[in-house]
């Protein structure tokens, strides 16, 4: 990519652009129910309670619909998997928990579009038979949760929720929930745990939500996009679906771009794309700046380089290419980004958000953020590279749950593609970056 | 093949895996540390303990499992068949995660441990040096903390040792259920502490996650401190030195002292020990590991309370009172001589000789007593029972009672259902409190409390309730339709404790209840030595093995036994602990035998004392100083329990015999006894505790009659007047006792003693909770704060023997009673509030 | 014959002694110098400013084939402070009746609290005065050291007094040749840095 001033995308990319759960976001007020309605809101949950729960969950599975959280598990499995008949509450839980770095596209969704959110859920939990629902969303998101429980206000006057909703003897509740402010709370058996007033941790695995999450009882914790898409496969049917995305991946995906590009901003695009379109869609690098390194999905992913601009961008492409699908935030970064201290900043992320649970991802993290800040004040040694991918090799795989491994994944990958500049910043190239302060003590 | 289980053996299912190329069979959903621990593989791990759920927190247990992409942690793993499982020993892979989780355990670890508690006996130690490196890859400054933070007067806590395994709150909520400690902030900065007042309140200076020297937290005034009766297990089970007890802080190292197994000499749960001691003296007590008993858990009573046996007023040789009319000390040929012209006087005297042996004596000691008064005493004036009582108790103990092993520790884990009566098992015998709350989270087991409210620990059991007004017990058992209902249940028991000797009709209708439904019953004494005393024969209607004093057959077997003439047993029983008090009182006793038997325990204190003081003649055998001993003629110096040899007999029947520790020149009760029969001219033969032992064991089974069961009838509660209600009253598990004198740690650890009364009588007084209250009677009144707990109207509870609630000396009553509450402190002065010894 | 040369030869045997060089030592007037490195009675060494440097950890003890170390340890206070840290020994004894002086005390002591002076004068006339105590082992004040118990002068935390200690000559400077050898002073300085 070279450096130049913002471009116009060309006709045949800006045809890549798939418009299916933003396509309200740029009409004006679609967070109200009435103009929500006009735009085909709440047609699919007619449909959707006319049909068999069993025939929904098979309608999703057709569709090949995957979660949006980052894990990709198929969503129609994921519901075939709660028992029935076992006489115990179902609950739905919708993960709104959105805190990974550079991924924001729930948050605009649940502003922009609140009821397509609430209408999945009603057409979800009728799926599981779930008369109860949870969202829980990002403490720190007071304005989504002020649009989303106005929407639910809403839903609930109109007669979406409640009792006998449409007159179809199904009874849902849906109840918003405020996080207080923990990334780990994003990690389903955390967000259980936290959701019913505990700490939230992790919880050992097995019994999985499936059987015994929230309240013990079977549970589907779905991510907020996930459930968003299911209207509109509802409405559109799974051969539609299933135009959109690849064999193995289908569907549109929303792709955050942000970084060093011309439009930073939600990309709505079919599974599949690669960044090189994405970036032509975005208008382009920003002026002086050339793609270095960046994000397939979010910092938990491994990085990627100016040679994968060509990579498709879903689940089975970028993991031949060695990263992760994750949320799909792309963040971009140029040549005058420094890949050692864009890996310090995101390990300081995951060292304050560690729950300190398990051992390698409390203390792992905690001691690599002293390590980089050595490298970065200029103290580092050739020993502190050894000890970095060594000790990342002691917390990947062996924490308890994904949070230490996606800890990990920056840092092993920076090294892989730029231990050049760990070694600029230790053999005294690169200026240092940080005072050297206090860095060394006793042991 | 190696097998764990027998493959189907009564009827487990197994599963046949690989271990380090080992093929194994194992019960299906076992945990794979587990497993390969009977296999002797050793597999590091600190969170892991096998009376916890798993948890998986430390992954130090990292193993290689086939097919699984990455390692596992082995304490969460449960086995399955065809498992091939590869450890640190034959997989690089799970050496490596091992090592790798090692080196981030060590690196904030203090380098401490030269002075560290732990040192020496330290799992973190052991594994660092099995599995850690040797030198460290980071270079930067640890995390640090204040050390120590002092969660309880007897716990400390060191964060910066910790590794945050988190057995110690996983003790306390599942085992004990007493969330005083948790895990406080996250990350880096996650530590253990208990609750604040202020933490939701903000203007705490909380830990700053970041940087080195950051400022810290320490117990504050208003913190909620870690009072739970079991916090000294968690000192226990810490892999690290971070819990450590007060008590025994830089006392000794591990390496230094001589453990030596021992038995809990508290309370009648039995609990096996190991006591540490060094150059003759005790300095610590754990507890021991016995699966069928106390599994491996004491509470802090037993574990801390020892001291008093080295304290200051211990009696280390005989004293006589000469004729100056004070205590002098003599040889013990003086003073046996002495004991013995005293005691022979008064046996051949009008009045006879009684013998008050309490609660705390060995069953060999007990039996030495049982012969002691039968054989050179020529009397059945004798009872174990230093506490209010009943004859009804006396029949109810030797009918169904004595030599019964119908209800056992494994029978609670097993039951359906229990119904309580006339005990707090969390205050009276912690370990069995442990054992039904074990049941209780197992599932399918329903705890039913008679008593006036819902204590602490029936909360944590969540027992149902069935509302009982001190006295009207009786009525209940015999009428009450839920408690009926209960026990009929497969597999119920029917839990008594011996307060309900204090209510008429109690223990009979309880008898009679069981035999009704069918459910299993079983008498929970609260001291150590009770169970054995009865099977020991120190009652007045009871001889040794339970042959009863009336039966001719009984006493035949005995004289045979013991070689006596016919006639030498009286025929008739004796007197019980409080007609022996009332009659010594009067005069009317020629001489008294008093082994640990301290007279504020017993139902009139201060008729207790008369009694001493009009008593004939007083033989006084004690460890320390007392009551008793200041008033008697002669004084025999006796060993506390971790002196001598002997056994136990706990609440279940079960045996539990101890060596002894120390090794010094105190003498057993029973050896002081054979000295004075000797000079009485009778041969007791017990002087040797396995003589003892021998005899004992060769009592064989009675041909006589059993006693029959008392059939006594309720006379209902009683019902106060205006300004009046009901005592109901019990111990705390650490109170005044005079074994826990001189353990001021734990003594910080009590709970605070409190008047409970209910709503509508604090309504009525007009007083708010926290308000001073006082309970009064005739005799004496106690002023303590008011908790407002919902109990029957017309209801006060406050402790028996407690700082400023002294029932019994001050009272002068027990439970049961009608006493006088008013709001506020007394008008007039306060009678012998707070109590003397 | 042999009665008169047998003689000669046996003076011969004396008056050859003569001339050589004289074994015997003047001791107790002229006191012999031992080897630098000579383990005679301990010491407990203290930091710069008079705190006691044993931390009553009874490794020493632990390490001792002879049985011949007694600690015990207690719990250092702000008010009453004897050595940096939690620590600190209340009691400690040698028992030079049993005492090898092999040295397997000093290598186990993990603050270089106790050493080993080259005083060898250790006979006593009963086994009670062979039990030294605390107060008999603990080197003597230094000019600028202050007796225990006495607040922590050379730093707020424990860290202070251990960060740097190798560079540190201070702490226990002239130790194993100060007070009982004072007749040695001529050269007592010499060999002071092997502690430190």
């Amino acid at each position: 990519m070279s450096a130049t001033a913002v471009t116009v995308p060309r006709r045949e990319v800006l045809e890549k652009l798939t418009p299916v759960l933003t396509k309200r976001w740029l009409s004006p007020d679609a967070w109200r129910i009435d103009v929500y309605e006009r735009l085909d809101g709440y047609a699919a949950l007619r449909k959707a309670l006319a049909a068999h729960p069993d025939a929904l969950i098979q309608l999703i599975k057709d569709s090949g619909l995957r979660g949006r959280g980052g894990a990709g598990f198929p969503t129609g499995l994921k519901w075939g998997f709660i028992p029935q008949n076992d006489g115990k509450p179902h609950y739905l839980v919708v993960n709104a928990d959105e805190g990974e770095p550079g991924t924001c596209k729930d948050l605009p969704l649940m502003m922009h579009d609140p009821h397509s959110l609430v209408e999945g859920v009603i057409i979800a939990a009728y799926a599981i038979r779930a008369d109860r629902a949870y969202i829980y969303i990002r403490g720190e998101a007071v304005h989504a949760a002020r649009r989303l429980r106005n929407a639910v206000k809403e839903a609930y006057a109109a007669g979406y929720l409640g009792r006998n909703i449409l007159g179809s003897g199904f009874d849902l509740d849906l109840v918003v929930h405020s996080g207080a402010g923990a990334y780990i709370c994003g990690e389903e058996t955390a967000l259980l745990d936290s959701l019913e007033g505990f700490r939230g941790q992790p919880r050992l695995r097995p019994p999985f939500p499936a059987t015994h999450g929230l309240y013990a009882s079977p549970t589907v914790v779905n991510n907020v996009g996930t459930i968003s898409s299911v209207p509109y496969i509802v409405l559109g049917g799974a051969a539609w679906w299933k135009t959109m995305g690849t064999e193995k991946s289908s569907g549109p995906m929303i792709y955050s771009l942000s970084g060093r590009i011309a439009n930073p901003g939600q990309y709505e695009c079919s599974l599949g794309i690669t960044l090189r379109e994405l970036i032509e869609l975005a208008g382009g690098m920003q002026p002086g700046h050339s793609l270095r390194f960046w994000t397939p999905g979010g910092s938990s992913t491994p990085l990627l380089t100016a040679e994968h601009l060509d990579v498709p961008l879903d689940f089975e492409g970028v993991a031949a290419a060695g990263s992760i699908l994750g949320t799909t935030a792309t963040q971009i970064f140029s040549d005058q980004d420094c890949p050692v201290y864009a890996t310090y900043r995101w390990l300081e992320f995951y060292y304050h958000e560690s729950c300190g649970k398990c051992t390698p991802c409390r203390e792992g993290n905690y001691w690599m953020v002293r390590v980089y800040r050595r490298i970065l004040s200029g103290q580092g040694t050739y020993e502190d590279l050894d000890t970095l991918l060594d000790t990342c090799d002691n917390i990947l795989g062996r924490a308890f749950c994904g949070l230490g491994d996606g800890a990990t994944s920056p840092v092993t990958s920076s090294l892989k593609y730029f231990k050049q500049d760990y070694l600029d910043y230790i053999e005294g190239r690169t200026a240092p970056k940080l005072s050297d302060k206090a860095l060394v003590g006793a042991h | 093949m190696a097998d764990v289980v027998k493959a189907g053996s009564n009827g487990v299912e197994t599963v046949t895996l690989t271990i380090d190329g080992v093929e194994v069979t194992a019960p299906k959903g076992a945990l794979l540390i587990r497993v390969a621990e009977q296999l002797g593989i050793e597999i590091p791990r600190f969170c892991d303990h096998p009376l916890l759920a798993p948890a998986g927190a430390c992954r130090q247990c990292l193993v290689e499992v086939e097919g699984q992409r990455k390692p596992v942690a082995s304490c969460t793993q449960t086995v399955a068949d065809g498992m091939v499982v590869k450890t640190q020993l034959t997989s690089p892979v799970a050496k490596k995660a091992q090592a790798g989780i090692m080196e981030l355990l060590l690196i904030n670890h203090p380098l401490d441990c030269p002075m560290c508690d732990k040192g020496g006996e330290c799992p973190l130690q052991n594994q660092a040096m099995s599995t850690g490196r040797t030198d460290t890859r980071f270079h930067d400054h640890k995390r640090e903390y204040p050390k120590p933070v002092a969660i309880s007067t007897q716990v400390l806590l060191d964060r910066e040792r910790c590794v945050l395994c988190q057995r110690c709150t996983r003790f306390s909520d599942e085992i004990a259920g007493d969330r005083f400690i948790d895990l406080m902030d996250r990350s880096a900065a996650e530590q253990i502490g208990v609750y604040r007042d202020d933490a939701f309140s903000g203007d705490h200076p909380r830990s700053a996650i970041d940087e080195p020297g950051y400022e810290q937290e320490t117990a504050e005034p208003g913190d909620e401190p870690f009072n739970s009766y079991f916090s000294g297990n968690t000192v226990q089970i810490c892999p690290v030195g971070a819990l450590t007890g007060t008590q025994y802080r830089f006392r000794a190292r591990p390496f230094d002292l001589v453990s030596s197994p021992s038995v809990c000499e508290h309370c009648s749960a039995g609990c096996a020990q190991r006591t540490d001691h060094r150059r003759g003296k005790v300095m610590r007590r754990l507890a021991g590991d016995d699966p069928a008993v106390n599994e491996e858990w004491n509470c802090d009573k037993g574990r801390w309370g020892f001291r008093y046996a080295t304290a200051s007023d211990r009696i280390t040789n005989p004293m006589v009172r000469r004729e100056d009319g004070e205590l002098h000390e003599a040889s013990w040929s003086e003073a046996l001589e002495m004991a013995a012209e005293g005691l022979r006087n008064a046996r051949d005297g009008a009045y006879g000789v009684g013998v008050l042996t309490g609660g705390r004596l060995t069953v060999e000691d007990a039996y030495a007593y049982a012969k002691f008064a039968r054989v050179a005493l020529r009397t059945n004036d004798i009872d174990f029972r230093a506490r209010p009582l009943s004859n009804e108790e006396a029949d109810f103990l030797g009918s169904t009672v004595v030599g019964g092993t119908d209800v056992t520790y494994a029978d609670v884990d097993a039951a359906s259902a229990a119904v309580v009566v006339g005990l707090e098992p969390e205050e009276e015998c912690p370990i069995l409190f442990l054992r039904l709350r074990k049941a209780y989270r197992k599932g399918g087991f329903a705890v039913t409390a008679v008593a006036p409210f819902l204590s602490r620990g029936f909360t944590k059991l969540d027992a149902a309730l069935v509302e009982a007004v001190p006295g009207g017990e009786a009525d209940l058992l015999r009428d009450d339709p839920r408690v009926a209902e209960t026990l009929r249940a497969p597999g119920a028991l029917l839990i008594v404790g011996e307060r309900l000797a204090t209510v008429p009709g109690g223990l009979s209708a309880a008898a009679e209840l069981a035999a009704r439904t069918g459910a299993k019953l079983a008498w929970v004494p609260r001291r150590a030595g009770d169970r054995g005393a009865v099977d020991a024969g120190c009652l007045p209607n009871l001889l040794p093995g339970g042959r009863p004093v009336i039966e001719a057959t009984a006493r035949a077997e005995l004289a045979g036994i013991w070689d006596l003439e016919a006639g030498i047993i009286p025929s008739r029983p004796g007197r019980s602990t409080d007609q022996m008090v009332a009659d010594a009182a009067v005069g009317r006793l020629g001489a008294l035998v008093v082994a640990g038997v301290d007279p504020a325990d017993l139902a009139d204190p201060r008729l207790a004392e008369q009694a001493l003081d009009n008593v004939g003649f007083l033989v006084s055998l004690e460890v320390r100083r007392s009551a008793v001993s200041r008033r008697a003629d002669v004084v025999f110096p006796v060993a506390p329990v971790v002196e001598k040899a002997g056994s136990f007999v706990d609440w279940e029947g079960r045996l539990r015999t101890f060596d002894r520790v120390l090794t010094t020149t105190a003498m057993t009760d029973a050896r002081v006894l054979d000295a004075i029969a000797a000079q009485l001219g009778v041969a007791l033969g017990t002087g040797d505790v396995n003589a003892v032992r021998r005899e004992l064991g060769g009592l064989p089974a009675t041909r006589a009659d059993r006693i029959e069961p008392p059939r006594v009838s309720g006379i209902g509660a009683a019902r106060p007047g205006d300004g009046e209600a009901v005592l109901a009253t019990w111990h705390h598990l650490i109170d005044l006792s005079r074994l826990l004198e001189g353990d001021e740690y734990l003594a910080g650890t009590a709970r605070v003693p409190v008047v409970r009364l209910g709503k509508v009588l604090a309504e009525r007084l007009g007083v708010a909770e926290g308000d001073p209250v006082t309970v009064g009677t005739e005799r004496g009144a106690l002023t303590l704060p008011a908790a407002i707990t919902e109990l029957p109207d017309g209801v006060v509870w406050v402790p028996t023997n407690s700082p400023g609630a002294t029932v019994r000396r001050t009272l002068g009553v027990t439970a049961g009673a009608v006493v006088k509450v008013s709001a506020g402190a007394p008008a007039g002065p306060i009678l012998a509030s707070g109590g003397s010894r | 014959m042999g009665a008169v040369t047998d003689s000669v030869k046996g003076f011969g045997v004396t008056f050859s002694h003569l001339f050589r060089k004289v074994v015997t030592t003047d001791y107790p007037f002229e006191q012999p110098k031992t080897a630098p490195r000579y383990h005679g009675r301990h010491i407990l060494n203290r930091h710069p400013d008079g705190l006691e440097k044993c931390i009553g950890c009874e490794l020493c003890a632990w390490a001792c084939p002879a049985d011949a170390i007694y600690v015990q340890g207690g719990d250092n206070t702000d008010e009453q402070r004897f050595s940096p840290g939690e620590r600190y020994a209340s009691v400690y004894q040698i028992n030079y009746a049993r005492c090898i002086f092999c040295g397997l005390c000093i290598e186990a002591c993990p603050t270089r609290s106790l050493t080993m002076s080259n005083e060898y004068e250790l006979a006593r006339d009963n086994r009670r005065d062979l039990i030294f105590t605390k107060e008999q082992l603990l080197a003597p004040l230094l000019p600028g050291m202050e007796h225990p118990p006495h607040p922590m002068r050379l730093g707020d935390s424990e860290k202070d007094y251990y960060v740097g200690a190798l560079t540190n000559p201070g702490t226990s400077a002239g130790a194993e040749r100060a007070p009982w050898s004072q007749q040695h002073t001529a050269d007592g300085s010499g060999s002071a840095g092997e502690l430190s």
